[in-house]
């Protein structure tokens, strides 16, 4: 299960956190900054998008200045989940037309809207794209 | 009026790049403002900045009432807003969650499936216990819902709540069976999910499922699911076997035929972990050809951790690790590849290797491992290297130098790795610094826990099942030396213990270990490490005790005596201290001993010489600590330890024996040099198993249970009358053995014993207490000089004291001792004492209350 998913900038910027699991509010912002050190200072030609952290695993991958980063447990499989932020990228693409840093930055809460069709308590709950966009659309509508 | 909308907020604080936190705080200040007010509108915007500034880290728990109060607009957008607000900052504990209840209740009831979307949302984020009890019913009544989306949202809802309310399982447990055949696919994933994840804890309510499952994996093409459910069977796997040799033909159907990576890598990580490949069918690989289904694992593994990418060689080396837990002998053929894994630059793959190598260490694989493990620890930026001038230039790390006796007592001998893999000579403080070396920065090799994993897989791949992998010992001394100088980590307690270990057990390498600690210890930069904790200290301690414990297998050297006395011993613990010197008397007698068996007149004052320069030594050690004593005043801090100090003085005082001794220059030694030595070697000391103490019998007829003597006398009728017995008496019927009763008598009545539970004693008033009158007061004629003199000190000293403090100590002890006239006890110079020339006033109740106050 995913316990937490944080979007980060290069300069350690949150642009979106979601947790699955209880943590009280300094323990969430010891973790942001740990995270940020461990992901921020890897490098991607040589390394693995897999990192040990506590006892659990970051799955991350970098778009852009933007780390999305996934913390799951260390029994989950981690292609899965690799393959499920891309899922999650791409689906903010269609979405805004060529997705920038500004576009989650202004539209936050829309991004939050996207994030919940997909990912649901911890658990990826839908991985067609066209599905989650058919329904992002029914909620603009009502706005 | 004019409020900020949240493109606003943010565009401003992009604006006010420098001053952000001014801007933030009057923000804030705008928003708490903005909240009070009526107007949802106006509330939802206030709420929707909130949640953007508690993303930049902001506390915003102050605004958890408004935020429900904007969850309950009508309005969706403003719903969801609150819906976020509350998702986001509200914790377990947060309050204001129980109002939160009904709406939610009337959201889920709510016809527009997008309200009930929402809602689901949240409460998937916030369910606490309270919530989840409430909730439970309804969520479960949407279960039913037209909608798959809303289905399938809140079947994962439930499986939270679920775990927040555990009696909810039983509900729960039906209607996921009932969706696992629901037409839609993504409610029947979702199922698969929460089943995967509740499996875990509680395979055996869904095995019923299986059946189900199976079907499900055979016929549907959803790689997504398909993980899930391969997931799901390896926690059913180990309670139901047969369910094993089901899986066996379509699991290894999928990871032939499957392309993507992600399933291939799931299911041979079932199959390993669920122990799938202990079924000893064959299958039909690829091509047509039956192989064992292990061996077909272990194949498509080779392609992850082959592969150019990274994070597949980290997941194949994960699983690989799985696979030597249980089919060893499928994983070493697979040493080379690993062994270069183990260079690989990205730490997490290297910790892989290393558990996966040292899983293989054997007797042709150990050399070649450690080699390259040492070479990691040694060329890394940890350890500072040094050019040596003494040897020859060296081009690359590899040349070759085989050890040989002599060259142990050369200055320097550098670390070289041998083609033919013979051995590994040990280092000393400067190292041969390789022209290969670039300046990079530091490297995964600089980890303090790569380092420390290094150390302990070394250490453990040569001692594992006593040694078995190793054929050359004294190479193994080498390489625990080495590691002392190369670790960089805190390893000396492990590092001595093992030196000790192997010196003790192997005999054959105990001339070798000798020689090379006595090295160590004339090593003048290691010394200077040693303070008293590091690890440095640690190992010479050590060395220092094999040294002097088998002194005897080398040609015994007087410098060895003032090797175990060095500079820096004042700076070790007490401990340490004890050990260097019992094994500097080791070595003395020893040398003794061995100077002994040549004895002439210039051995007479070699021996002389010896003598003297050692007690001067010892004497300085034991003076250095007093004259500190007497500079700083403390004497309780720098006092010798005890166990230092002692076997200082038992060096001192065969010291003193041996110089008189050899007072004058004789013929042949004294019988004294002969026989000192065999102090220490009367017996040999053997390595002792933890249980052999629990293997020595008790010899007959001890019996731990008796008592060991008599019960005590009751002599207490001799100090205070028997106390009244009243309350003692049930007390004393009670008790069932009679020595019991009799030893708990006397021990109530014994006047300091302390019975929390037993208030006899607190029965007594102090109306009730001994009369002082009883004590018997024995008279003391000192002669009729003590009063005058007392008078005289008495008015003397009646200057210095005011009157009144005079007085009132006088009434306090009068009133605290009640004592019968007195006979005249007169003590020079003590003029506290009260007159007892007059008679004091009988004690009375009132006057000893208001003094025990």
């Amino acid at each position: 299960m995913i316990r937490f998913i944080l979007v980060q900038n290069r300069q350690g910027k949150t642009r979106l956190e979601k947790w699955y699991s209880q943590y009280s509010n300094q323990e969430r912002h010891k973790l942001k900054a740990e995270v940020h050190r461990t992901v921020a200072s890897r490098d991607q030609k040589h390394q693995s998008n897999f990192v040990e952290f506590h006892n659990h695993r970051i799955v991350y991958r970098r778009y852009a200045g933007l780390f999305f980063c996934f913390c799951i447990d260390t029994n989950d499989n981690e292609l899965a989940y690799l393959e499920g932020i891309h899922l999650f990228v791409e689906v903010l693409d269609s979405y805004h037309g060529n997705v920038c840093e500004l576009d989650l930055v202004f539209n936050f809460y829309l991004v939050y809207a996207v994030l919940d069709e997909m990912i649901l308590a911890g658990e990826i709950q839908e991985t067609s794209r066209s599905v989650i966009l058919g329904r992002l659309d029914q909620l603009s509508s009502l706005e | 009026m004019f409020e900020k909308s949240l493109t606003d907020l943010i565009q401003g604080l992009r604006a006010n790049k420098r001053n952000e936190a001014d801007y933030i705080q009057k923000s804030l200040e705008e928003i708490q403002s903005e909240v009070q007010q009526s107007d949802m509108y106006c509330k939802s915007t206030a709420i929707d900045k909130l949640n953007y500034l508690h993303m930049l880290g902001y506390d915003t728990n102050w605004a958890n009432f408004n935020a429900v109060e904007v969850m309950a607009s009508p309005r969706f957008g403003e719903k969801r807003k609150g819906y976020l607000a509350a998702a986001q900052s509200f914790h377990q504990e947060t309050d204001v969650l129980m109002l939160a209840t009904n709406l939610i209740r009337k959201d889920l009831a709510s016809s527009n499936a997008m309200e009930v979307s929402v809602a689901l949302d949240g409460l998937a984020q916030v369910a606490t216990p309270e919530l989840a009890t409430d909730l439970f019913d309804d969520v479960a009544a949407v279960l039913g819902h037209s909608r798959p989306f809303i289905r399938k949202k809140a079947l994962v809802c439930l499986y939270r709540l679920v775990l927040k309310h555990p009696e909810g399982l039983h509900a729960l447990a039906p209607q996921l069976r009932e969706r696992l055949d629901d037409p839609d696919p993504s409610v029947v994933s979702s199922a698969v999910s929460v089943i995967c994840e509740l499996a875990r804890t509680n395979p055996h309510n869904y095995l019923p499922l299986a059946p189900r499952l199976y079907q499900l994996m055979n016929s549907s093409t959803n790689n997504w699911m398909l993980i899930k459910i391969v997931k799901l069977f390896a926690s059913l796997t180990p309670i139901e076997p047969r369910l094993a040799k089901k899986l066996h033909g379509p699991l290894s159907q999928l990871i032939c035929s499957t392309s993507a990576m992600s399933l291939l890598y799931e299911c041979i990580h079932t199959a390993v972990v669920g122990d799938i490949i202990g079924v000893p069918l064959p299958v039909t690989d690829s091509v047509g050809r039956e192989i064992d289904f292990a061996e077909l694992c272990a194949r498509k593994l080779v392609l992850f951790y082959e592969s150019a990418d990274h994070n597949l060689r980290y997941v194949g080396l994960v699983t690989l690790a799985q696979l030597q837990a249980r089919r060893p002998e499928l994983v070493v053929n697979q040493y080379e590849t690993v062994l270069k894994c183990l260079d690989d630059p990205d730490l997490s793959i290297r910790m892989r290797a290393l558990s996966v190598i040292s899983g293989m260490a054997t007797r042709r694989t150990l050399d070649r491992t450690v080699k390259r493990l040492m070479s990691q620890l040694i060329l890394s930026n940890t350890i500072r290297l040094q050019p040596v001038a003494s040897l020859p230039s060296v081009g690359t790390t590899e040349y070759s130098c085989k050890y040989n006796g002599d060259a142990a007592d050369s200055d320097l001998i550098a670390l070289a790795t041998d083609a033919t893999g013979a051995s590994l000579v040990s280092a000393r403080g400067s190292i041969v610094q390789s022209r290969q070396l670039t300046a990079a920065g530091p490297g995964p090799a600089d980890s303090p826990e790569y380092r420390l994993l290094v150390v302990e897989a070394i250490v453990d791949m040569c001692t594992r099942q006593s040694y078995a992998n190793l054929s050359n010992f004294e190479w193994y001394v080498a390489v625990l030396v080495d590691l002392v100088y190369s670790a960089g980590v805190d390893v000396g307690q492990l590092l001595s213990e093992k030196l000790l270990d192997v010196t003790v057990r192997v005999r054959q390498v105990r001339e070798f270990s000798v020689r090379l600690m006595r090295q160590m210890l004339s090593d003048s930069q290691l010394a200077s490490r040693a303070i008293s904790g590091s690890s440095a200290a640690k190992v010479l301690c050590t060395a220092a005790y094999i040294l002097g414990e088998y002194c005897s297998l080398l040609p015994a050297n007087s410098e060895d005596i003032a090797l175990l006395l060095p500079k820096c011993l004042d700076k070790l613990d007490g401990e340490q201290q004890a050990t260097f010197i019992q094994a500097a008397i080791k070595a003395y007698t020893n040398w003794l001993r061995d100077v002994a068996g040549y004895w002439s007149t210039e051995i007479w004052e070699l021996v002389r010489a010896v003598t003297a320069s050692t007690m001067s030594q010892l004497s300085d050690l034991l003076l250095a600590k007093t004259d500190d004593n007497a500079l700083s005043g403390n004497s309780a801090v720098a006092e010798l330890p005890l166990q230092v100090s002692s076997r200082l003085r038992h060096f001192v005082e065969i010291t003193k024996a041996v110089s008189v001794a050899t007072s004058n220059p004789s013929e042949s030694a004294p019988q004294l040099c002969l026989e000192l030595h065999e102090l220490f070697t009367a017996y040999e000391l053997n390595p002792v198993s933890v249980a052999a103490q629990g293997k020595v019998p008790q010899p007959d007829g001890l019996d731990l249970d008796s008592p060991i003597g008599g019960p005590i006398p009751d002599t207490e009728h001799i100090m205070f009358p028997p106390p009244p017995p009243v309350s003692s008496e049930p007390r004393q019927r009670a008790s069932q053995s009679g020595s019991g009763r009799k030893q708990r008598r006397g021990q109530k009545n014994e006047p300091f014993y302390l019975d929390g539970g037993d208030d006899v004693r607190h029965s007594h008033s102090l109306a009730e207490l001994p009369d002082v009158d009883d004590i018997p007061v024995v008279q003391l004629d000192l002669g009729g000089q003590g009063s005058e003199n007392a008078t005289k000190t008495r008015s003397k000293k009646k200057k210095t004291r005011t009157k009144d403090g005079a007085a009132k100590r006088e009434r306090r002890r009068r009133v605290q001792t009640p004592s019968p006239p007195l006979a005249p006890v007169d003590i020079a110079g003590d003029e506290d004492m009260p007159d007892v020339s007059a008679p004091l006033p009988q004690p009375q109740s009132q006057q000893t209350s208001p003094a025990q106050q």
